[in-house]
């Protein structure tokens, strides 16, 4: 299986009033195409900063970072802006929806930065609604909507631009029981049947049991050592 | 991204935060209808006093005299004003106003020659109601201004009481002078006798020249003639007459116009504060389009369009009704005979509205220019 996101020395820094925080510190991780993987380590690991480098919204420190054979790490603000409309979709634990659009709008606004016609965005958005689910609370505002629905047109809106990557921070970190087992089910089936490649923070030991192998951070680094990413074998 | 389809989503963001816009909008439209009312004003003055190169228009004026009822002049000065070179014509003329102050509201009597009138400014004047045989039979016809019939609403044939005269409408006039446009023709001698005054005895006489070019020379000329007469004149162009007769109008509305400039400003503070009281309540929103892949530059597009819109809005709403009120409303500022048009062009409005868009893009300049600098993955740390 090829490589999809490789990382190598991978460092993130923040400077604050001459202290330097350094939520990764030299990373090395390979993930090939097509896995599901799970993160997973304590409060303040640097989990979210890992994943907002991969999803390329946060740019790092020093290192390497090549996702779908673009190396994003050098990337300008506006490209990398451009890149990220095309190869990765986010999936947030609060759903992040825009609360004055219904569900439909939500997941047609990636699509504004597309070229396609009115016809093929139609086509596009409710496909992606029907892939979660929800297409019959496509008139519905966030409000009107319960957690789990609202994370499935989040989900909807992550995948409505055929992205090869989708990356999930905490999806089911609000959400009850049952919707949570949906919400991974979901992810689970656009891994397998739709060939996306997943990655996931978490902190339910459950969850993971939907990855296809699952990785533990502390202090920046991969827990349990050298290993170049612990490659599926 | 094409500009175009963004469209959508701002107007949703406007109309949907219906409580936000709704008040920035009426906020708007309040200061917007105020700054076109003031713009009305300040063209009117600048139509009526501004110099052109095609004015050809004398007023011969009682020296030292300020308003119709103390310039007295002896009728008879007409002959002596023709025979000056370069007029072309003299109408000598009564007036008597119903209301001597400043007022929205005045009917101004213009007691004239009738064959004079029709002379010389038979050309200028198209009848729009009534007949003009009935004016030259009848002693106490008048022919009414268009702005003047529709405010008090006089039609062909009725009688009407102003300024103690009774007079009969005999016709309805239009004409490009807004002089014409609140007054009532009638005849010399009807005005003369309805006043206190003597027949034989006029307010002004307006004189035509045979060519702009000669206007400054042929009002010293008349002023000369008459130096040593008892009743000396005093000769003006007309806008430079009008200039001087209403100084009190056109210093006020030159006034107003910081008034204009305030209710822009109020505009602009009303936008501003709703666009950065949006841009922070949304500070996750926008991190949210730009992790989608938005960029900073098109996140600030988004929001800089939102401040367009709702100052667009808010401008042609406030801006359609100030020109409504006072197109329907046919307002003139009138004093001592003399009247400034309320002027209210459809222009105006699209003016308005073009500044309107530059405060909207001035507004949102700044916190657009912030929320597109924004770290994205510290607003979500944040939220
Ligand atoms: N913009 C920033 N400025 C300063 N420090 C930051 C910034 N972003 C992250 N950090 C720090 O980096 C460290 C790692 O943060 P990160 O959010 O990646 O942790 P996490 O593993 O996702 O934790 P959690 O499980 O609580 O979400 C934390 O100590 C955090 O305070
Ligand atoms: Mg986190």
């Amino acid at each position: 299986m090829s490589v999809l996101i490789e990382c190598r020395g991978l460092t993130r820094e923040y400077r604050k009033g001459g202290q330097v925080i350094r939520p990764l510190d030299g990373l090395d991780l390979a993930v090939p195409r097509g896995d599901f993987l799970a993160l997973m380590g304590p409060s303040g690991s640097g989990k979210t900063t890992l994943l907002n480098l991969i999803a390329g919204i946060d740019s790092p420190t020093r290192g390497e970072l090549i996702v779908d054979g673009a190396d994003i790490g050098t990337l300008s603000r506006r490209r990398l802006a451009a890149w990220r409309a095309r190869h990765v979709g986010y999936v947030f634990q609060l759903y992040n929806l825009v609360p004055v659009l219904t569900a439909y709008e939500n997941v047609e606004l990636p699509l504004l930065l597309h070229p396609l016609t009115r016809r093929q965005k139609h086509d596009r958005v409710v496909t992606a609604l029907e892939r979660v689910g929800i297409a019959d609370r496509r008139g519905h505002f966030p409000s009107q909507l319960s957690g789990g629905q609202e994370q499935r047109v989040a989900i909807a809106r992550a995948i409505v631009t055929d992205p090869a990557v989708i990356v999930a921070d905490e999806p089911t970190g609000d959400l009850d029981k049952a919707s949570a087992r949906a919400v991974m089910e979901l992810l689970r089936e656009l891994n397998r049947e739709s060939g996306k490649t997943v990655i996931m923070v978490t902190h339910d030991p459950k969850t993971t049991e939907y990855a296809s192998r699952t990785l533990h951070l502390e202090e920046g680094r991969l827990a349990g050592g050298s290993a170049v990413g612990g490659v599926m074998a | 991204m094409n500009p175009v389809r963004a469209v959508p989503y701002v107007v949703k963001q406007v109309v949907r935060h219906r409580v936000r816009s709704g008040l920035t909008v009426g906020g708007i439209a309040i200061a917007m209808f105020l700054f076109t009312a003031v713009q009305a004003m300040n063209e009117g003055v600048t139509r009526v006093t501004a110099a052109s190169a095609n004015d050809t228009t004398l007023v011969v004026y009682r020296e030292d005299r300020y308003c119709p009822a103390t310039s007295r002049l002896p009728q008879d000065y007409q002959r002596r004003i023709e025979s000056v070179e370069g007029v072309a014509g003299v109408t000598p003329m009564k007036i008597v106003v119903s209301n001597c102050r400043t007022s929205l509201d005045v009917v101004t009597f213009r007691g004239v020659p009738k064959s004079d009138f029709i002379a010389q400014r038979g050309g200028e004047i198209e009848l729009v109601a009534g007949s003009l045989e009935d004016w030259q039979r009848r002693t106490d016809a008048a022919l009414v201004g268009e702005t003047l019939a529709s405010r008090r609403g006089f039609r062909p044939g009725m009688t009407f009481n102003a300024a103690g005269i009774t007079a009969y409408v005999a016709g309805v006039i239009r004409s490009d002078d807004p002089q014409d446009h609140n007054v009532a023709y009638t005849a010399l001698p009807f005005v003369q006798l309805a006043g206190r005054d003597q027949l034989g005895v006029v307010t002004q006489f307006n004189v035509k020249v045979e060519d702009s070019s000669v206007l400054d020379r042929v009002a010293g000329d008349i002023d000369r003639v008459f130096a040593n007469a008892q009743d000396p004149t005093a000769t003006f162009s007309e806008k430079a007459f009008i200039g001087r007769v209403a100084d009190d109008i056109i210093e006020l509305v030159g006034f107003a116009r910081w008034l204009g400039l305030g209710c822009l400003a109020a505009v602009l503070a009303l936008v501003a504060n709703s666009i950065v009281l949006s841009v922070q309540s949304r500070v996750s929103e926008h991190a949210v389009l730009r992790a989608l892949g938005f960029s900073g530059g098109q996140v600030a597009g988004l929001i800089i369009a939102e401040g367009i819109v709702l100052s667009v809005v808010g401008g042609g709403v406030g801006g359609a009704a100030a020109v409504a009120v006072a197109r329907y409303g046919n307002f003139a500022m009138s004093v001592e005979g003399i009247s400034i048009p309320i002027s209210a062009r459809a222009g105006l409005l699209a003016s308005g509205l073009v500044v309107c868009g530059g405060i909207g893009v001035l507004a949102g300049l700044v916190p657009a220019w912030q929320a597109s600098r924004r770290e994205i993955a510290a607003c979500f740390r944040a939220a």
